[in-house]
């Protein structure tokens, strides 16, 4: 029986190191990623200057370009990523004032995300190799039920995360091949129109106070950056669309943009419209809350 | 949870089989109320049947007698399995082909759930009475030895099917505690994980989108899910079995093998021999010799190769795509009988330059390529699925790669299952690759794959668990 104590332990020490090498190796290599994604872009970069950066989900992703508002002298980037929800868009924002970016106005999608104050797994996967490097990472990760885990256990947040982090994504990144999430600005068009278009029933859908928001407001205030939260476009069959009137009733600073554009020859699907769309609403939007700049 | 017993085994029961059968016994209702407790009182039951029925076969004093309890023993088991298993199935068959006769009929249904393992435990349980019966082993008088032989958690819930004969003797004595033997069950419990985590849950990412949108897909990814399903549903279960084998290593009792490299098959026949050996062999001896076996004209002999076909397939589950399952296995088995190929294959072979190694590969290329077609029924919803992709398979033509919703091309798995196959390939005389010549690097290396390759943000329960 000591003999096989020794062989366990002795197997132990081998799972436990080979754990502390896959960690390091999968850090550094992650590490070294600088345009994989929007949250390895923002870590690896530092004192940027933005006139208007776009913050939510899919329905910032495919609904702003950029480009219209950098037609006008603006510099604007387009963060929104497909699936994250306001907690995740709030560590983001955290994470562009620890690396010093100026920000000056901050445009939020707050609409179906103020449904709930859950996180996306998806995207919290994405933070997770900077997870040991980043002190705002940990810290706004410290009530979660797995912060222990992934903090003491060596590869435990690749092996927990491995559907984003794991080997392919860390395959992908070391032999660095490239992703279409920065081109554009951060903005990706939708180009097919799926039809017949299917109505998004929001009628389980009730707006919340929301920990996330909260969050997000109060670092604009403590970082003087002018936020701008508002809903946007859903197609006009969309079930329970009064869900939108509730908004102000918990947040009455939201504007209520979700109505700018209601053609659906605009909508790729009732919850995302396709690049026209985009781009009608993007300039709608910048005609109602900016003027052009002279270009310098 | 599992190294507590294991402590408890060694350290404080080691002195007695008594004490260590009681801590197994233990361990093996606590994992089993892990699932769901509310069915103990069945597998207490189905014990408790089968201990007082070889009792009353073994005291019967008339033939009459002894056949009565038999079959109260049979009908009871395969009675509990036919309501918890099959009453739906059955019930709304009747209904459709009422309604094939434009009669209408609403079965009433009942809103069961399948208590893990019972297909395992009364097969399990039905080979010690009939055993009892064919006066091949004495009852066992012994109650806690018996429930121990019935409920022993490694393969309560998805087997090896053990035989009285082989599992009773280990239970009846001590266990000493065997480093080699041990040592050998943690290799193989590794492996077992290997084939689980890293092969089978990686192949079900795929095969589940291939399946599910397989109208959407072309020739070459229609292919490829068919191969990706028959390593799935491969890794799954043999590995779920090699994991059951180390563990009871680790307790020093020897279970029956269940997989002995099926993929390396010569023909289809070989496949069987070695694919989930324990409930071939089971059907074998409890269902095709008692029908008569291969003793009789051909006729006979295709009838009770049809007959446990299809009976293995509908064991599988209640729904019709397992027993066509099982009906095309009886077509693939019928040539070869019909001419007396079936046991031509039992030898082991090695490969070298030369014609007969090219043939030989062919052939386990085919078999594979003829099982992984009739895999497709397994893992189809419903017939005219399985239907429609093999159609789609042989007619759509196109070879390119395509890039599925799940963010992955379809090719994306290849080169782990070469991997994978190389590794069985140069081990199939083994029983695990890790022992032997290096075995801390070759550790070391599967537990780097099962860290780093293996799938742990999508668990999928093993398949074997429903049926």
């Amino acid at each position: 029986m000591k003999q096989f104590i020794q062989f366990l332990l002795k197997g132990l020490a081998i799972l436990i190191l080979t754990m502390i090498l896959l960690d390091v190796l999968y850090t550094t290599v992650y590490m070294q990623s600088k345009s994989r994604n929007k949250i390895s872009y923002i870590f690896s970069s530092k004192d940027k200057d933005f006139d208007v950066v776009f913050l939510g989900s899919s329905r910032v992703n495919n609904h702003f370009v950029p480009k219209i508002f950098n037609d006008q002298g603006y510099k604007t980037f387009n963060f929104g990523i497909t699936r994250s929800r306001l907690e995740e868009s709030a560590l983001m924002l955290k994470l562009m004032v620890e690396n010093n970016y100026k920000i000056e106005n901050l445009i939020l999608q707050v609409d179906l995300n103020i449904n709930t104050n859950d996180h996306s797994e998806a995207i919290r996967s994405l933070f997770m190799p900077y997870f040991h490097t980043s002190k705002t990472i940990r810290n706004h990760y410290k009530d979660i039920p797995e912060y222990n885990k992934l903090l003491y256990i060596p590869f435990y947040r690749y092996l927990h995360y491995d559907a984003r982090v794991g080997f392919r994504e860390f395959y992908q990144t070391a032999i660095q091949k490239p992703t279409n999430s920065l081109d554009r600005d951060g903005f990706y068009p939708l180009m097919t129109d799926k039809r017949p278009m299917v109505a998004a029933d929001l009628s389980k859908y009730y707006p919340k106070k929301n920990k996330a928001y909260e969050e997000i407001k109060a670092i604009c205030k403590a970082n003087n950056i002018n936020l701008i939260a508002m809903t946007t476009p859903m197609c006009m069959e969309t079930i329970n669309r009064d869900y939108f009137n509730h908004i102000n009733k918990v947040y009455p600073e939201i504007r209520r943009f979700e109505n700018l554009v209601t053609e659906d020859k605009y909508f790729s699907t009732c919850g995302h419209m396709n690049k026209g769309g985009a781009e009608k609403f993007t300039k709608e939007v910048f005609n109602l809350l900016f003027k052009p700049k002279s270009k310098p | 949870m599992f190294f507590n017993f294991f402590i408890m085994y060694w350290f404080v029961g080691h002195k007695s089989k008594i004490n260590q059968n009681y801590i197994l016994i233990l361990a093996s209702y606590y994992f089993y109320s892990c699932w769901d407790w509310r069915f103990l009182f069945l597998l207490v039951f189905s014990t408790l049947l089968d201990y007082v029925s070889a009792m009353k076969i073994e005291q019967s004093k008339t033939p009459f007698e002894r056949k009565m309890w038999l079959w109260l023993c049979i009908s009871i088991n395969l009675g509990f399995l036919g309501i918890f298993k099959y009453y739906n199935f059955f019930a709304t068959s009747f209904a459709e082909l009422l309604q094939g006769f434009g009669l209408t009929a609403s079965p009433i249904l009942l809103k069961l759930i399948l208590p893990v393992g019972i297909s395992f435990y009364t097969f399990h349980g039905l080979s010690y009475i009939i055993d009892i019966y064919y006066k091949r082993i004495k009852s066992e008088k012994n109650f806690v030895d018996y429930s121990l032989f019935v409920s022993y958690f490694p393969l309560l819930v998805a087997g090896p099917i053990e035989r009285a004969t082989h599992l009773l003797p280990q239970i009846k004595r001590r266990r000493k505690f065997n480093f080699e033997k041990a040592k050998e069950g943690i290799y193989q419990i590794v492996w077992g994980l290997v084939k689980k985590v890293v092969i089978a849950d990686s192949c079900a990412i795929y095969a589940n989108e291939i399946f599910d949108n397989y109208s959407t897909m072309n020739s070459l990814s229609l292919i490829l899910g068919a191969i990706y399903f028959s390593f799935q549903i491969y890794g799954d279960f043999s590995g779920y079995s090699d994991i059951a084998l180390g563990t009871s290593k680790l307790f020093g009792i020897d279970l029956l093998k269940n997989f002995n490299y099926p993929y390396f098959s010569r023909d289809i026949a070989e496949f069987w021999r070695r694919w989930h050996i324990s409930l071939s062999s089971w059907f074998r001896d409890y269902l095709y010799i008692p029908l008569g076996g291969s003793k009789g004209n051909k006729l006979f002999q295709v009838r009770n190769t049809f007959i446990i076909f299809l009976v293995s397939g509908f064991w599988h589950g209640a729904n019709w795509t397992f027993i066509v399952w099982g009906l095309i296995n009886a077509l693939y088995f019928l040539p070869l009988l019909l001419l007396n190929r079936n046991r031509k294959n039992v030898d082991a072979f090695t490969l070298g330059f030369n014609i007969e190694s090219i043939r030989i590969l062919f052939n386990i290329t085919t078999t594979f390529a003829i099982t992984a077609l009739a895999w497709i029924f397994f893992r189809s919803k419903t017939i005219t699925d399985a239907y429609n992709y093999i159609i789609r398979m042989f007619s759509d033509l196109h070879f390119s790669e395509q890039y599925f919703r799940i963010e992955r091309y379809s090719h994306n798995l290849i080169a782990l299952i070469l991997v994978f196959v190389l590794v069985e390939w140069n081990n199939r005389n083994r029983i695990e690759p890790i022992s032997g010549k290096y075995s801390w690097l070759k550790l070391g290396l599967c537990l780097a794959a099962i860290v780093a390759l293996g799938v742990f943000s999508d668990y999928k329960e093993f398949i074997y668990f429903q049926f």
